[in-house]
């Protein structure tokens, strides 16, 4: 236990050290930065003396982080060390840091605004593609239409549409916002439909012979026992569907919508603010990481029922 | 009165093949009356209809010809007064063994006045410590024992079983076999079982019905006029035994005879199966 706990411990306090050597950076944020995360990593550490739970998840990840700080000592050394990869286009950590905390305001708005673009486009595209899903896995008739409309536009790029979306911006409800929640909702409307059909039908007969001799209702079978015997496919189209409609959104967001992170990547690159703009893109980053793991998060929740989960 | 009377009357069941668009007989003729409270075993060469002999009662496949009446009503699809357990378990895997009872309960609409039974049945089948668990944590034989209990817990008049031991070893059989009888005893209801194992026919049952190779018809109906609790080594119990075997094999003999001569029906029956 303690040994890698104790490389882990060396290797945070060296990045420390090393920072103030910078005499070029003209603030202390990345030092902050690393300093806070020191201190989170020490903490982290005194809990595992006393916790063997704290204690196993750190040793678990300690490699990791430990890489993913070695990155980031590359990088600013590549960066703000050495100036080895081209100025000013790759600004050092303090500086996207700086860029941050100076731009907090627009950037949270931004923040808010690509948010509830791409959670108001996916919830639409999730429970429409749930319905028609479930419609055609359980009725050939339902699914004699949908298949064919699935497998043909399902092919297609949703982002190829957003030209259109623009053009016809002014006539959809909503504005340019609307046409954008549309191509996203409709972007995730495939997979999902497609992967819940597919899952409904690969559902037992013997599971829906077993609940009709039970006096399930009609809404039972679809609520009751359609969705949970085959919430495996769903979330397999949900995750795949979430990752269509982050690039819906960016793509969106530069493109068009002005609002939202992709387009304050675009204005900060109008005005050649490279800080500001690699700072979205950190934020871009980690969003969607924090939105992807939350989403694996409840998957492995709801679905705790199935072998090979948890 | 008691409830669960089942009357078949002039059974008939064939599946249309899909490919060849030909008739395939499953069942024939069948005719047989169920009193309420019977414990009614099947016996049959496998493939004989047994299976969708059950399904018709539950309400799952509808005959080609005749009817079948439970309680003087005709059996028009599934209901709650009607159990099924299944050939292969059906238990729903998303749901904990617990859970997985209380929402039969619930469908059915019987749960307030069942829902304190399910703890209790779920310790007599030695699942106590599994009441908590998913389906993909329980051995074959537990999932077997926890869909018996599930399907008994609504409390249907007419409870059938489809080979709902098979998978089990001798040893938790004969348990399972007294569990079956005392909750049979206690809810006073009509079984119907489908067994491939004559001991547990004659230990269980108060009338055997044995089935003829497909097309399934009623070569004999045996009585068994033995009290409960029934004693394996008994001699009026071995004597039943061999009786049953030499009926079965009877069967199985006259389908062997008439491969060696085959008739008209016969080829087109071997045809069929190809
Ligand atoms: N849905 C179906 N479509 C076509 N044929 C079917 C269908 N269900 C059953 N059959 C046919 O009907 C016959 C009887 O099947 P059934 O399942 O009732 O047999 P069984 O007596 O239960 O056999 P086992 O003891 O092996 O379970 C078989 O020949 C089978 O091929
Ligand atoms: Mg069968």
């Amino acid at each position: 236990m303690s040994l890698l706990i104790i490389v882990q411990y060396l290797y945070v306090p060296n990045f420390r050290e090393f920072t103030p050597l910078d005499q070029n950076a003209p603030t202390n944020t990345f030092v902050w930065f690393l300093g806070f995360f020191a201190a989170l990593f020490l903490g982290w550490n005194i809990v595992s003396l006393f916790s063997s739970r704290a204690s196993g998840m750190l040793k678990k990840r300690a490699p990791i982080f430990t890489a993913a700080f070695l990155l980031l000592l590359a990088y600013d050394w590549a960066t703000l060390s050495t100036g080895m990869l081209p100025q000013p286009f790759v600004p050092w950590p303090d500086a996207i840091l700086n860029a941050m905390i100076r731009d907090r305001e627009i950037l949270a708005r931004s923040l808010y605004h690509s948010l509830r673009l791409l959670f108001t486009g996916y919830g639409i595209g999730v429970g429409l593609g749930v319905i028609s899903g479930v419609a055609a896995g359980r009725s050939a008739s339902i699914r004699y239409w949908i298949q064919p409309l699935v497998k043909v536009f399902g092919a297609i790029p949703a982002v190829t549409w957003l030209p259109i979306v623009i053009v016809l911006s002014g006539n959809i409800p909503g504005g340019l916002f609307g046409g954008a929640v549309l191509l996203i909702a409709v972007a995730v409307w495939y997979p999902i439909t497609s992967t819940t059909m597919n899952g409904v039908l690969s559902v037992p007969k013997g599971t829906f012979e077993a609940a009709s001799t039970f006096g399930v209702s009609k809404l039972g079978m679809i609520f009751k026992v359609a969705i949970p015997a085959s919430s495996p496919f769903v979330f397999q189209g949900l995750t795949q569907g979430m990752s269509i409609a982050c690039t819906a959104l960016l793509v969106a967001e530069l493109m068009g919508v002005e609002a939202g992170l992709g387009w304050y990547i675009n204005w900060q690159r109008g005005w050649a603010d490279f800080a500001g703009m690699y700072a979205a893109v950190v934020i871009i980053a980690v969003t969607f990481f924090i939105v992807n793991a939350v989403l694996s998060m409840i998957r492995n929740f709801v679905l705790r029922w199935k072998e090979g989960i948890s | 009165m008691k409830k669960g009377r089942i009357k078949i009357r002039d059974l008939h069941k064939s599946f249309i093949r899909e490919k060849t668009n030909e008739d395939l007989a499953a069942l024939e003729n069948f005719n047989f009356t169920i009193n309420a409270g019977e414990f009614i075993s099947v016996v049959g060469a496998s493939g004989c209809g047994k299976s969708t002999l059950l399904r018709m009662i539950a309400g799952l496949e509808k005959p080609t010809r005749g009817d079948i009446l439970c309680d003087g009503k005709k059996v028009e699809g599934t209901s709650p007064d009607r159990g099924l357990v299944f050939q292969e378990h059906a238990l729903f895997p998303w749901l904990t063994i617990r859970k997985n009872i209380a929402f039969a309960l619930k469908s059915s609409g019987r749960y307030n006045d069942y829902a304190h039974t399910i703890d209790p049945l779920i310790e007599k089948v030695g699942l106590k410590e599994f009441a908590n668990s998913y389906p993909h944590q329980l051995s074959g034989g537990m999932r077997q024992r926890a869909a018996v209990i599930r399907s008994l817990a609504v409390s249907p008049d007419v409870l059938l079983l489809d080979e709902p031991l098979g998978a089990l070893d001798s040893f938790t059989r004969m348990v399972l076999q007294d569990e079956i009888i005392r909750l049979w005893k206690e809810r006073e209801n009509t079984m119907v079982m489908i067994t491939h194992d004559v001991d547990e026919a004659v230990y269980l049952s108060t009338r055997i019905v044995v089935m003829s190779p497909r097309p399934g018809r009623i070569t004999e109906i045996v009585p068994v006029p033995m009290p409960y609790p029934r004693n394996r080594g008994a001699l009026e119990f071995s004597e039943l035994r061999t009786r049953l075997l030499k009926t079965l094999n009877f069967a199985a003999d006259v389908e062997r005879a008439k491969g060696l001569e085959p008739s008209t029906s016969t080829l087109a029956r071997w045809r069929s199966t190809r």
